[in-house]
Formats: structure tokens, sequence, C-alpha cells
């Protein structure tokens, strides 16, 4: 409450300094050709005003849960909370929600007597805050305001807080790739502490179910990946590829090398429309329409171990989604090949299809490959299709009418049910997240690299 | 090196014959060769765009009947009801609680009771009493005499009645009191239910555009700044190169990593509030970012030197070169980025699993700490009822957000058509 | 109307002596969409010489060439107007077939292109896809004849199978001449073979030109006068899709007929 109305208030400051700001400077540059326009020397006393009380804003909102919490639990009234951090932290939550008044009152006893101690911590710690913040506007505001003169430079500082802005916006993407790695690797290497990674990466059992328990945690077999990494290599790099890379293939050799202007125009479009659809989408039509389907003839042809949840399903489904992928991939693979080839080609009397086959795929493999090493790396982190079409069974089967379970079915299994964060199962998920992170990063670089040199060999 | 170019002793060669017969059938066969080749091209299109609209005539064929749902006309008779409720406790201040409080669950299934003889659960929907409620609570009068109220029927019911099979306890119900079905403004409107007959996909949308809300206020400015930085200012060094790499990399990263980033950070490290539409749009906004990055420097890239020079040339410093001039030619060509990105966000389901944003919701979100749901994970959670009314509910959400991401493609589309620029 | 009377007609219209006819054009116009890029050229390409077109760029030279094996079918909204015949057939008579059209007509670009492929596979291309070899020796054979026709061989003999995208500038446009040669044309048109070579590469192409006159009719668009001058026989000069004069080289560029002839051989522009 007091943090919205602080935020306001800061804003507020900020529009004022800067109005009053630009008027003080626009008096003196008639006077006087300063270094900077007026509106410079406005967002210059703007952002002292604004920027360091709201960096203190954050903070402080970040760290007054913990005050507010510490300072509760000294209270007298707390040492009848449980000792059990469970059970505790239950309780902290019921008095939190008393405090707000969204709860009317707690199943624990205690809980009635902290909220009002619980109140009172978060309106005192609001006001501080409030106050400092509000301090740290109007100091700040005041240190600029008196620094405007006309050969004051505030350009150049102006500026250089942008400079600062742009920096750091483009090392969030340094800060989440190593939050990534670091939370992965993290929580992986406390799964790796209870089972071994030999036994993860080699095992061929996989049925984490049997490990809730403590005393089973890391019992042999439970967590042997081998099923999940063949299931997931079966449908996304296997059956998804063979029916993605001639779809897509051949739909952007027709696009490029046949289809009219006209055709093209509205085809391509259609058919990028298939990457449009959201995963999950495609997944309800995976289960609803596609799987029983196949299991149907499946069971009319007579093809035993037939599932209603068939990795033909999820792989076939999946196919469709990467063929606008394929399609782009190869479409720009085929047109970075000189248009010299294929006159050169077609003037010795080569058709259309010799010229396509013979020149210009050969001479856009390597692009081609590089876009079906991307969409690999796609369709194996796919994640909706093959939760809802693929089943859980961890079979090592190569029958495409058999169920399979991959790595992002079973991190979505192992994550949603209601366990504890440090089981090995809910670490579980974090290898596999680890494995999968790997190997798409893998794939990625390997695929990028082999685009670049490809386009680099036309350029 | 410039020796002259000598003609060797070549032996004659015997001339082509290409009108012969050999030639003749050669060429006939590379051109049945040429015209398979063709059709396969054509065939590998069409077979795609069939499966799309295969796709969707499935979706559209399923889910169109989800907008409508079969109500019955039960006349509830208040005044002579066993359990007697009175009009003005609905008035004044204690009227919520009353409402609250009031068994009209009861009211109607007396006078149902009284009307079908009996299996009124079979009839009518589990939370049809909420339509009773509902008329009281904007006319309390009505408590005092009869009257006529159209609630939603059972899920069987309703199957029945839209698929025009016989079903005798249809037929039943048709024969004692009147049966419509018409287009369901509740499905638009409400939130998420045990029910089918009762959901709604508003809850799930609000809490699509509240975390879309986040993602697009985090996401926008950091990707556009850090295009900006990355085209215009970044020095050719280790550290450029290392946020090239890395902006590339989570470009591909599959997104259910983002969603355990954001469990691992977001829920475990920074304790935020878990199924919120705040930690959703954190995450969104990690995967969103590098799309923006990408499409935003593309278009940065576009923009010919010449006009930096030009305005550096008369005296601009590089900021003022960037913010007046490079920023908004480039802003089409970001903005279509930017709605694509946002697009893609939109269907995004997986990651939002992960940060428990999979969490029965029957209300609407008020904020964005609230727990919510989002629009794809609706259909996600409404695909694993086993209840048969919903795969025509979640079919008819799959068409609203099919409808809305068709949108914002077609304005990404429009606005790369409008805009466009050919330096 | 048969081809002789072409012939006759175009040979009529030009001072000169009996010549054998390869090629005749006849009131040729091409329209790239709504603009007319050729302007109703009539000329003929004789058997045992070669033809050069010249003219200042964006006359219209490399188009009309390109409509002497068809390739401007390959450009959308290009349309030919008018007769085109070799040997007295029309080439863009729905009888004749494209792909043959075009291995008997040959080309060679103003860019060497040669295939990502081998030395051996880019010249051994055309002969496969028309099935001109009924053996592998034969193939080898044919590549080598080529290979040495082309004035290649000597260099490239021991390395047949590296990439023919490896080889010089130069060198990629003999291989060029090779990979045309190997159809077994009888007719070969060349686009500006030598504007992205260096003057001794260019010294080459053209005396690897005047070695294959004589067995394959050529036609050669340049840009550059003086080489037209040391190759040609005859001279086509054009002017804004206007065939402006055509005749014996020699004499056009001594004694031109036309004012605007003599502007562009003398330098006034172009």
């Amino acid at each position: 409450m007091t943090f919205s109305v602080a935020l306001l208030l800061i804003l507020a400051l900020g529009v004022v300094a800067w109005l009053t700001a630009r008027g003080k400077a626009a008096a003196f540059a008639t006077s006087a050709r300063s270094h900077s326009r007026p509106g410079h020397h406005g967002w210059y006393v703007a952002l002292w005003a604004g920027v360091p009380a709201l960096i203190f804003l954050i903070a402080w909102s970040a760290t007054v849960p913990g005050l507010v919490a510490s300072e509760t639990l000294s209270a007298p009234a707390a040492v009848q909370l449980p000792a059990d951090p469970m059970e505790r932290s239950a309780v902290m939550a019921e008095v939190r929600g008393i405090a707000s008044g969204e709860l009317a009152g707690g199943f624990h006893p205690v809980s009635e007597q902290l909220a009002p101690i619980y109140r009172s911590a978060t309106t005192r710690f609001g006001w501080i805050g409030f106050g400092i913040a509000a301090l740290l506007a109007l100091g700040g505001g005041a240190y600029a305001w008196f620094r405007l003169t006309p050969s004051f430079r505030a350009r150049t500082a102006v500026e250089r807080v942008v400079m600062i802005a742009l920096i750091a916006a483009s090392l969030i993407a340094i800060i989440t790739t190593i939050g990534i790695v670091f939370s992965l690797l993290f929580e992986s290497l406390r799964f790796f502490a209870k089972v071994s990674p030999i036994e993860f990466l080699f095992g061929t059992t996989w049925s984490p179910q049997t490990a809730i328990r403590a005393d089973q945690v890391g019992s042999s077999g439970a967590f042997g990946a081998v099923p999940l990494f063949w299931g997931t290599i079966f449908i996304g790099a296997i059956i998804a590829m063979i029916v993605a890379i001639p779809l897509g293939l051949m739909s952007a050799i027709y696009l490029t090398q046949y289809a009219p202007p006209t055709a093209r125009k509205w085809l391509k479009p259609i058919l990028e429309m298939l990457a449009g659809v959201p995963t999950v989408v495609y997944g309800y039509f995976a289960a609803l329409t596609v799987a029983p389907a196949l299991r149907s003839f499946a069971a009319t042809v007579g093809i035993p171990g037939a599932s209603s949840e068939s990795a033909l399903a999820a792989g076939l489904v999946m196919g469709i989604m990467i063929i606008p992928f394929v399609s782009s991939m190869a479409d720009d693979s085929i047109a970075a090949v000189p248009q010299s080839m294929r006159d050169g080609s077609l003037a010795m009397g080569a058709t259309t299809s010799e010229t396509i086959r013979k020149v210009l795929v050969p001479a856009a493999l390597p692009g081609v490959v590089g876009g079906v090493l991307l969409a690999v790396s796609r369709a194996i982190g796919e994640t909706m299709i093959v939760v809802m079409a693929a089943g859980l069974a961890a079979n090592l089967t190569a029958n495409p009418f058999a169920s399979v379970t991959t790595v992002t079915t079973q991190i979505v299994q192992l994550l949603t049910g209601d366990q504890e964060f440090d089981s090995a199962k809910t670490l579980a998920a974090f290898a596999l997240g680890l494995v999968l992170f790997l190997v798409t990063l893998l794939l990625n670089i390997v695929a990028l690299g082999v685009v670049k040199k490809y386009r680099e060999a036309y350029d | 090196m410039t020796d002259p170019v000598a003609t060797p002793q070549v032996p004659e060669r015997r001339p082509t014959d290409w009108k012969g017969k050999v030639m003749q059938r050669r060429i006939a066969n590379r051109y049945a060769a040429e015209r398979r080749f063709h059709a396969m091209g054509l065939g590998a299109v069409l077979l795609s765009v069939g499966f799309l609209a295969f796709l969707l005539v499935t979706m559209i064929g399923n889910g169109a009947s989800g907008f409508r749902r079969t109500e019955i006309l039960v006349p509830v008779d208040f005044a002579h009801a066993a359990i007697r409720l009175d009009p003005a406790s609905f008035r004044g201040p204690g009227r919520e609680a009353a409402l609250a409080a009031a068994d009209f669950e009861g009211v109607l299934f007396e006078s149902a009771q009284a009307r079908f003889g009996g299996g009124v659960f079979k009839i009518l929907s589990e939370g049809a009493w909420l339509t009773v409620r509902n008329k009281v609570a904007d006319n309390p009068d009505i408590l005092k005499g009869k009257a006529d109220i159209w609630v939603p029927a059972s899920s069987a019911i309703d199957r029945a009645a839209k698929s025009g099979t016989p079903d005798p306890e249809l037929d039943r119900v048709r024969k004692i009191t009147d049966v419509r079905t018409s287009f369901d403004v509740s499905f638009l409107v409400g939130a998420d239910s045990t029910d089918p007959t009762m959901v709604g996909v508003w809850g799930a949308f609000k809490g699509s555009l509240l975390t879309m809300l986040v993602t697009l206020a985090l996401a926008f400015p950091v990707g556009v700044l850090s295009a900006l930085y990355l085209e215009e200012y970044a020095p050719r060094n280790r550290w450029t190169d290392l946020i090239e790499v890395s902006i590339n990399n989570l470009a591909a990263v599959p997104s259910i990593i983002f969603g355990l980033l954001g469990l691992a950070v977001f829920l475990n490290v920074m304790s935020l509030p878990r199924s919120a539409p705040i930690v959703g749009g954190l995450t969104l906004a990690l995967m969103t970012m590098p799309v923006i990055v990408i499409a935003g420097r593309n278009a940065i890239k576009a923009v010919p030197p010449s006009i930096r020079d030009a305005a550096l040339g008369i005296g601009a410093s590089r900021v003022q070169v960037v913010f007046h001039h490079v920023l908004p030619l480039a802003l089409p060509g970001i903005l279509t980025g930017t709605i694509i990105g946002m697009a893609r966000a939109l269907g995004e389901t997986a990651p939002l699993l992960m940060i428990g944003m999979r969490a029965f919701v029957s209300a609407p979100p008020g904020g964005l700490t609230d727990p919510a749901t989002v629009l794809p994970v609706q259909i996600f959670l409404w695909s694993d009822e086993v209840s048969k009314g919903f795969v025509e509910k979640t079919s008819a959400a799959i068409i609203v957000l099919l409808v809305f991401l068709m949108t914002m493609n077609g304005l990404a589309i429009y606005l790369r058509n409008r805009f466009e620029r050919r330096w | 109307m048969n081809a002789q009377n072409f012939a006759d007609a175009a040979t009529d219209s030009t001072a000169g002596t009996e010549r054998d006819i390869k090629m005749v054009a006849r009131d040729v116009n091409v329209y790239y969409g709504p603009k007319q890029a050729i302007k109703g050229v009539s000329i003929e390409i004789p058997t045992d010489e070669v033809t050069a077109f010249i003219g200042p760029s964006g006359c219209g030279k490399s188009t009309f060439l390109r409509t002497l094996n068809r390739m401007n079918d390959t450009v959308s909204g290009a349309r030919v107007e008018g007769d085109i015949r070799l040997d007295g057939e029309n080439i863009y008579d729905s009888s004749m077939d494209v792909v043959q059209l075009r291995a008997r007509v040959g080309m060679v670009f103003q860019k060497p292109n040669p295939f990502p492929k081998s030395i051996f596979e880019n010249v051994a291309y055309g002969t496969r896809i028309h099935g001109l070899a009924s053996s592998r020796g034969e193939m080898e054979q044919i590549v080598e004849q080529s290979l040495k026709r082309a004035g290649l061989w000597d260099e490239v003999k021991d390395r047949l199978n590296d990439s023919g995208t490896a080889l010089s500038g130069g060198q990629q446009q003999r291989l060029c001449i090779a990979r045309a040669i190997a159809v077994d044309p009888e007719v070969i048109l060349m686009d500006e073979p030598c504007s992205a070579l260096d003057p001794i590469a260019t010294a080459k192409i053209e005396e690897l030109i005047h070695e294959l006159r004589g067995r394959y009719a050529i036609a050669i668009v340049t840009h550059n006068m003086q080489q037209a001058a040391r190759v040609s026989q005859r001279t086509a000069f054009f002017h804004l899709g206007h065939l402006v004069e055509y005749g014996d080289t020699s004499e056009m560029f001594t004694n031109p007929r036309e004012q605007r002839t003599k502007d562009y051989i003398t330098g006034r522009y172009g």
C-alpha cells in the first residue's frame, strides 16, 4: 500500500523536478549560450530526484518482509510457535493473512496474537521506507537543482545515465543465462549427491515414484534416464523429423522455385501459421484426434502393444508443428545460393527439378542441415505435445505405436505434484533440465556455426 | 603462366542426335520426372496446409457448440417453498452475507423435484442454483411469489440437446417444460468451475492479460535498450560477444527451461507468490526479451548509416542520433517483432506449469499477485478433465485463444506491410 | 513464310558476303512487365563467325542474348514477341523443347558460376543430365575433350576432383566454357565473359574464343569495344533497345554508317 503511494510520490516529484529545472534552465538559457538544452537540465534533476529513491524503494520492499518477520518472531508470543519449520511457516502464512484482512481468523491460536504485531511492524517499516525514499528524492533533486548553471554539462550527465541503462539492459541477457546455468547446476548437484550421475545417465529403469520415501532415496534403478532420452530422441529427432524434413523441404522448394508469386504470397503465411499455433493446441489435437485414430488403425492392422498415448501420435503432430520451421530454414538456405548457379544449370538445358536436385539442394545442404539441427533442438525441448499425447510409461521400445515418455514430460510430471522441494524426485527434474539445456545448447551452437559458415561461403 | 591456349589433338566427337528416338524418349522421361517433382512439392505444401485446415476444422467442429449452452425453464415457487427466504435480507448492508448464506440450492431442488418428479441432478447443472441466486440478487422481490427461471441443464442433457440424438431423459424434460439452447454469455464472462456447463474463459483470459502486461512492461524496454546498445554503441570485444551469444542461445532455449529458472529463482529464492501473474510475466519476459532484441537489431540494422551520418554531421550527440532518428525509424520493425514475441508468450504453457499456474482458480484474479491461470494452461487443465462436457469447452477456449493469436499476428503483418521501408 | 525467307531478308539488309546462317531473329520485342526492353530487333548469327553485341549499359544487348536460348523464360514478367529461328526452327514454337534448345545453344555468364562440385562433375553435369555418355569411359573422354578445347586440361588434369570453386577466376570461366562445350552445343552465347577477369585471364579467354570459332557459332556481349574489335567478325550496336547498326566488325569500327555508332565507338558516350 505504502509502496505504491511512495512510487507515485516519487514519480510526481520527478515530474515537478523536470518542470522546475527546465524552467530554471530556460531562464538562463536566454542570457547565455549554455552547453545543454533546458530539457537536458530538466532530465538531469528529474533523474537525481527519481532514480536513487526508486532504487532504495525496491531494495527496501525486498528487505521489509524479512525485517517484519524477524520482529514478529522476536515478540514474546512467538515462543508458542511450533518448532517444525513446515508448521511454523504455515502459521506465519496465517499471520500474514489475518494481518492483511484476507482471513477472518486463524487455525492456530498464536496467529491471532501475532497478527497485530505483524501488522504494526509492517506499517512502521512501511512508513520508515516511505520517509527515507521521500528524503532521498528531495535531497537528490535539491543537489542536482543547485548544480544547474549555464555552463553545467547536463546533457553529458544525462547521456551517461542513458548509456548505463543501455548496458544494464544488455547485461540482463547474460544474467539470465547465468541464472539458468546456476539454478540448473545447483539443484542438479544436490540431486547427484543423492543419485549417482552414472546411474542417472546410463541406468535403464525410470520409476521416480518409488523414491518418494526417505529410506528409498537413491535406491537402485529408480532414476535411470536412458528410457527418457530414448523417448525424446524417438519422438523429437526421429518420428517428427521423418514428417517435417520431407514436407518442410519440399514445401520450401515448391514455394521458392515453382509457385507463382500470388500463390507464394498466400501460401507462405498460411504455412507459417502452423508455427503460430500454440503447442497446447497441438497437444490437444494429438490427444483428442490423432492418437485414437492411430490406435484404432494399429488395432485393425494388428500391431501389438498399441497404446492410446503412442510415440507416433506425439511425433507426427510435433513434425507438423516443425514443418514451417524446416521450411523457412530451407527457404533461406536455397535463397542464399546465388542466382547464377541456377542460371548456369538452366542454361545447360537442365530442367527445374534437375537444377534443384543436383545443384541448388547440394549447394544449400549445409544450411539445410543446420536448419534441421535447430529443428531437432526445438523438437526435443517441446513440452506440451508430449505431455498431452506421449504418456508417462518409461519404455525402451522402437514400436511407434507403443507409449514412450520424454525428458520434458517427466520434468512436468515431477514438478507438478505436491512434494517437498528437496526430494530427489523434484531435484531429478532439474537434472533432466540440465541435460536438456546442454543438449539443445550444443545443437544450437553447432547449427548456428554451420549456417554461419555456409552464409559466409556465398557472401 | 601466359602460355598460349594450345588446342591439343582432340578426337572428334560424333554430333549429338537431338531428334533421335532414344533422345526423345529420354526427354519425355525427364519431363515426367519434372512433373512428378513439381507435384511432390505442391503435394507437400497442400498436405501441410491441409493439416492446418484439418486442425482448425476439428477445433471449430468440436468447439462451436461450446459457445452455446442448454437451459431449462424451471418455475421456482419461492412463496411456498419449505425454505423461506426473506426479500428484505437481500437488500442493504447485509446483502452479500445473506446471499452467501441462503440455501438457493435447496429452493431450486425443491421446485425442480416438484416439477420433474425425480432425477433432478441428472437434469440440471450442479451450478444451476447460481443462476437463481443471481436472479434474486438482481430483484429480491421475486421471492414474494413464483418465478420462471432459465437454468443451465446438466452436461448430459446439454450434449443430447446439441447433438440432436434421441435421449429419453431429454424427451421427458421437453414434455414437462421448455428447453432452449442459446449463446452462452457466461462462457465469455465466467471463470473455471468443476462443472463443464458453468465454466468460462474470462478468468483465465484476465490472467493472460495481466501476465502479458508484466511481460510487455519488462521485455519491451529491456529488449529495445539491449538492441540499441548492441547495434549502436557496443564496442567489439569479448563482453559484447558474450552478450550476443547469450541472446542467441536464450532465443533457442526450450521454454520449459525458463520455467525451471522461474521456479528456482522467483519462487524458491525470491519467495514471490506461486501461481501469480507477476511471476508468470517475469518468466515469460525473460523468454520474450531475446526475440525482441533480435527483431530490434534487425530493424535497427536496416536503418541506413547515411541517416546517422547526417545527424552526427549537424552536431547531434550519439544519444540524440539514436533516440531522435534511428529509434523512430526502426520502431515499426521493433513493434512487429514485439507483437510476434508477445503472441508466442501468450500461447506458452510449459513454463507456467512449472511456476504453479495450473491451480484451480474459480474467480478472475484481481491483481498481479493473486493466484491466476492463463488461457493455454486453462486449455491444458480442461483437456485433462474426464467429464465429456469439457471437450467442447476446451475446443471453444482454443478457438478464443487462436482468434487472439491470429489478431496479433495479423496486426504484426499489417504493421510490417504498412510501415516497412525499403532503403 | 519459311526460314529461308527470313534468312534472306536478314542477309539482304546487311551488305556483305553470303554467309552460312545459324540463327535468325526477326522483329524481336521483349517486355519486362510494361517496360519494353528490346524494340524490333532483327539480326542473324552466322555459323562460323563470332558476332559481338556492343552498346552502352542498359541498351538491351544482354537481354537480347538471353532471348536466344530462352533464358528470359526464367524471369517472371518477361515476354518475348517476334520470331527467332535456330536452323529454321522457331525456338519459341510450342513444339520446340526448351531443354534441348538450351543444350544446343549454350551460355557462358558474366561472372564465372561453377557449381560447388568437383571440376570433373562440373563438366560432366550437362552430359549426365542429357544422357550423352553411355559409359564411364565415354564420360571421361568427353570431360577430357571439353577441358582440352577450353584450354584448361593441362592446368587441372591432376586435380579433377578438386572443387570447381577453388580455381582462379579465369580458370573458373574457362571451366564454365568447358561445361558448355561438353553438351555439344551448336551456338555458344557469352554474356560479357571477361568483365570479372583480369587482363591476363581476359587474353586467354579471347584466345580461346578464337580457337572455338569455326566449330561453334558464337555470340558475345561485351562493353569493351577493343574486345569486340579483337574477337568478332560481325558487330551489332544496340542503343536503348534498338539495333542501331549491324555489319562487319572491320567496317563498323572504321566506317560506321550511323552517327550514334560513331559517337559510341569514339567514346562520346556509353
